[in-house]
């Protein structure tokens, strides 16, 4: 009776694709669309209809890839945000999970693709404090009832104002450890109001309508809960490392 | 960005120790990645957003710092200096391209003398990482980080013509830069120039031959704004990265350019003697128009729901450098000139917010008004996975750039334009700069990368996009593909080690029951041949709109030797936007039978070249209703049968709703369908 059960297997899916599965049923319980779009991008989608200016270094070609025709290897699935808007108007709530390039060379926390989550609400009368409770719901569903959200003034061409989100640790809860390398909080991602320029582009009013965007890299979440030491596993497809998860 | 707290401290009285200093100065968005001790002083590593040029200086951080703490900023003084002589009559100014220059200023002054700086300055500009060198290179260099403007001395002696031109540089123009390397430059950066030549790269670097060294007596003071897009380009073209260059590009202070002169003449005068020019040649064509932005005090609520009190918000942006003007009623702030990042109501809002405090902002979920939707074949999708799991294979991501690859045919749906895969410009890995026209030569490196771990049972799939230009300067083709490659051992529940190999039938039946589990109709497989597949192991697969969606069969022996493979690979690809989009599978209740039926089976020895489908459509022809279905028993090869031929065993049940059949009945039925495949398929019964 105490020998082991006869062993069924079954393979798995990949970490990334867990991952993504679990958070694209988060937004759809709190009502978002999941969309995608285009992988090869136009600058418009890119970087214009972004609020990054055409000068901006992210535009250049240290950091994007372009192809010889001239087109950018996605560098953030916000462009998805603007064709979602373009085509389903305002008010609007979506996620864009996907495939996102940039150009880093690969090392232990570097690829130079990597999966992304953007996550837009436009509506009238949205504030930074739903930006705040979104953001704070999906860490807890993510990390555990107890996480504790926290937000830093920061910079970004699409948002204003703008913030950097931290999570308290969920390894040490707060008391400080290598995942958090002691300081208590990890971080995660940026968000903001969408910056009135980007509503303009879509044709939204941004005396009418406000909203927020978030983002964050899902490839960062995996390293962190599932605590690899080298993100370059992901993209090896070794058996054993496959086999790991679920 | 390295802060001093001590110095910090002559500008704001901060009464904050440096980790609580860290904790407050990241919470207004300038995170301190580290504090650390040098020489009795704690220095601050400051991570300086890029759109704040302006606190990229220590009167830069310390005015949040005395907004944190309700303090006072104190601007650095010092005294005022000897001055003799108008700067115009000893020299001049002409900047010939104001489009990349629009101010320049330059001050002498006369007579100093050249030496160590003094042990403070030395010891400050040491304690944020600089290297101290002599006491005017210092005090402009102190001055850059107190107040953040890039300041130049030049030797007066050594400028040709004793004047300053500011042009672009002549194509191919050499200037050898501070660091002692010779530059070639081409026509569209900015350079300074005397009356004859470069002496230095605009907003980069001073060059060598107008150093300030031991002998120099008078100096020549540059405090200006060059425009951030042309120093960007110019410093990296020419692979630099100054001090000066990092301020320029981000934007310097167009109007503080005489504010930081006057500061460092001051400091050279104090501390290197010498007399000053009595003003500076200021060339300054377009002077920089007043921005005005109005605030609507409701707007802050209303984007982040913050309340604050006007006096506090007064209090916060005029402590900021911001000036109200206008009438009482409203809130019109005049921005000044250092915050070049901003512009509009929404700025202000930004600023008000940060030195509110983002943890005061309260925390709830948006009212719902909409209902959440996944993709449209997201469900298709999940059951694919979970399907192919089950069966045994495991999800693979690779990389969407690879090589250049015609070894493989392409997805039907793609063929007919195989050549043009999207090229990279600049690539990163080597042997990755084209992106992915199909799944399986990623597919077939991680095989490779697994068989080289010593793991020879080897099943995976990959769901991806592949990419394909079908006209020149268009947006290329995006497509969803599904790949799937086994090779090794048959694996089976229940067991830990393979009874045989895997074949071509694993890697059907795993994607036919794939298929079923996403509830789209079956699909068909007919022989076709493809470059990469082994021929005579080869099908291509269509469903049931018979539109064909991809191929499958053994991998050929040249496309697997070049992946050095010893042993059997199987592959599979199609187009997985036309399989998730194709016809649902039926689904339809019938009775359950009531009366029994008889089974009977017959061996036939038939062509080899007859397929199964051809049998099953033979026996569908002959419309016997009673004749419920036919099943494959076996088939069985060699022994004593003729190498032609194989030996195909069927399986037929008969039933009736009716009624229970007779033995006759059957018999009848039965014999009607055996001579009819014999006579179909000129075939012998066994």
């Amino acid at each position: 009776m105490c020998w082991s059960g006869r062993p069924k297997w079954g393979c798995h899916r990949h970490p990334i694709t867990l991952l993504r599965e679990r958070l694209e049923d988060i937004f759809v319980s709190l009502g978002y669309a999941i969309e995608d779009g285009r992988e090869i991008e136009t600058d418009f989608y890119n970087f214009t209809a972004l609020n990054i200016p055409e000068n901006h270094p992210a535009c250049g070609k240290a950091d994007t890839f372009y192809t010889t025709d001239g087109f950018a290897l996605r560098s953030q699935t916000s462009t998805v945000q603007i064709h979602a808007m373009q085509r389903r108007g305002v008010p609007v709530r979506m996620i864009a999970p996907g495939r996102v390039f940039r150009r880093d060379t690969p090392d232990p926390t570097h690829n130079p693709m990597f999966f992304q989550v953007e996550g837009l609400c436009v509506d009238r009368g949205i504030t930074m404090a739903h930006l705040k409770g979104t953001v704070g719901e999906l860490l807890r569903r993510m990390f555990g009832p107890d996480t504790v959200t926290r937000f830093r003034p920061s910079y970004f061409p699409f948002t204003e104002p703008s913030a950097e989100f931290d999570f308290s640790c969920f390894k040490c809860k707060g008391s400080g450890c290598r995942i958090c390398k002691n300081s208590g909080w990890i971080e995660l991602g940026g968000c903001g109001m969408v910056h009135p320029n980007v509503l303009r582009v879509v044709g939204a009013d941004p005396q009418e309508y406000s909203g927020f965007a978030f983002g964050f890299g899902i490839d960062r979440m995996c390293g962190l809960m599932y605590e690899l030491d080298d993100i370059r596993l992901l993209f090896e497809n070794d058996v054993r490392f496959l086999e790991k998860f679920e | 960005m390295f802060i001093s707290y001590e110095w910090l401290k002559e500008l704001t009285d901060t009464r904050l120790m440096p980790a609580e200093l860290r904790d407050r100065l990241t919470m207004v968005g300038l995170a301190i990645d580290a504090v650390d001790e040098h020489g009795g002083d704690a220095v601050l590593d400051v991570e300086v957003p890029s759109n704040r040029p302006d606190c990229l200086s220590h009167v830069g951080i310390a005015r949040e710092v005395s907004v944190i703490e309700k303090g006072r900023l104190r601007l650095p003084a010092s005294e005022k200096p000897k001055t003799e002589g108008r700067s115009a009559d000893l020299t001049s100014v002409e900047i010939k391209d104001p489009d990349l220059c629009p101010r320049y200023a330059g001050r002498l002054v006369r007579g100093v003398k050249i030496g160590p700086s003094p042990d403070w300055l030395a010891k400050r500009l040491e304690a944020i990482g600089q290297r101290p060198i002599n006491n005017v290179a210092d005090i402009t260099n102190y001055v850059l980080h107190e107040v953040g403007q890039p300041l130049h001395a030049f030797d007066f002696e050594k400028l040709g013509g004793r004047r300053i031109i500011v042009r672009r540089a002549a194509p191919g123009e050499k200037l050898k830069t501070l660091d002692g390397v010779e530059r070639t430059l081409t026509n569209d950066m900015l350079v300074i120039a005397d009356a004859e030549k470069a002496v230095a790269l605009a907003g980069i670097m001073g060059g060598e031959e107008s150093e300030i060294s031991a002998q120099t007596k008078d100096v020549l003071i540059e405090s200006a704004y060059f425009d951030p897009n042309s120093v960007r380009q110019t410093a990296r073209k020419l692979g630099m990265d100054t001090e000066a260059s990092r301020r320029f590009e981000r934007g310097a202070d167009r109007e503080g350019v005489l504010r930081a002169q006057q500061r460092c003449v001051e400091l050279i005068c104090e501390l290197a003697g010498g007399v000053a020019t009595e003003d500076a040649i200021d060339v300054y064509p377009k002077p920089l128009g007043e921005r005005v932005i109005d605030l609507r005090p409701e707007r802050i609520p209303g984007l982040t729901s913050l309340t604050v009190e006007s006096d506090e918000i007064i209090r916060i942006l005029t402590g900021l450098g911001f000036e109200r003007v206008g009438s009482e009623g409203r809130m019109s702030f005049k921005v000044p000139s250092w915050r070049v990042d901003v512009e509009q109501e929404e700025d202000l809002v930004e600023e008000v917010a940060r030195h509110t405090g983002y943890d005061k902002i309260g925390s709830e979920l948006p009212p719902s008004s909409m209902s959440g939707e996944y993709q449209p074949t997201e469900m298709r999708q999940r059951s694919l996975r979970r399907a192919l799991n089950a069966f045994g294979f495991d999800e693979a991501i690779n990389f969407s750039f690879t090589q250049q690859d015609s070894r493989f045919d392409l997805i039907p749906t793609l063929a007919g334009h195989e050549t043009d895969q999207p090229q990279l410009e600049n690539p990163i890995i080597e042997d990755a700069a084209w992106m992915r026209s199909t799944l399986l030569p990623g597919l077939l490196s991680s095989v490779r990368h697994n068989l080289n771990h010593g793991i020879r049972d080897v099943r995976l799939f990959e769901i991806g996009r592949i990419f394909l230009i079908s006209k020149a300067g268009e947006l290329p083709d995006e497509s969803l593909a599904l790949g799937i490659v086994a090779t090794g051992g048959a694996l089976e529940e229940n067991k830990a080690q393979a009874e045989r190999e895997l074949d071509f039938f694993d890697l059907k039946g795993a994607l036919e029951a794939a298929v079923d589990w996403m509830s789209v109709a079956p699909l068909t497989f007919t022989p076709t041949s493809a470059r990469h597949l082994r021929s005579g192991q080869s099908a291509l697969i269509t469903n049931d709109d018979r539109k064909p969606l991809g191929t499958i069969g053994r991998l050929a022996e040249t496309v697997a030797a070049s992946y050095k493979f010893r042993q059997p690979v199987y592959v599979m690809e199609l187009d997985l936007n036309a399989l998730l989009s194709g016809p649902a599978k039926v689904i339809q209740y019938s009775p359950l039978p009531k009366y029994p039926s008889v089974v009977r089976d017959i061996s036939l020895l038939v062509d080899r070249s007859v397929s199964l489908d051809e049998i099953f459509a033979a026996v569908n022809k002959q419309q016997i209703a009673d004749c419920r279905s036919v099943k494959l028993v076996g088939t069985f090869e060699g022994g004593n049968i003729p190498a032609s031929k194989r030996s195909v065993t069927l399986r037929l049940e008969y039933r009736s709703d009716e009624r229970t059949l007779r033995d006759e009945e059957v018999e009848e039925y039965h014999s009607r369908l055996t001579s009819a495949l014999l006579e179909t398929f000129a075939a012998e019964q066994r």
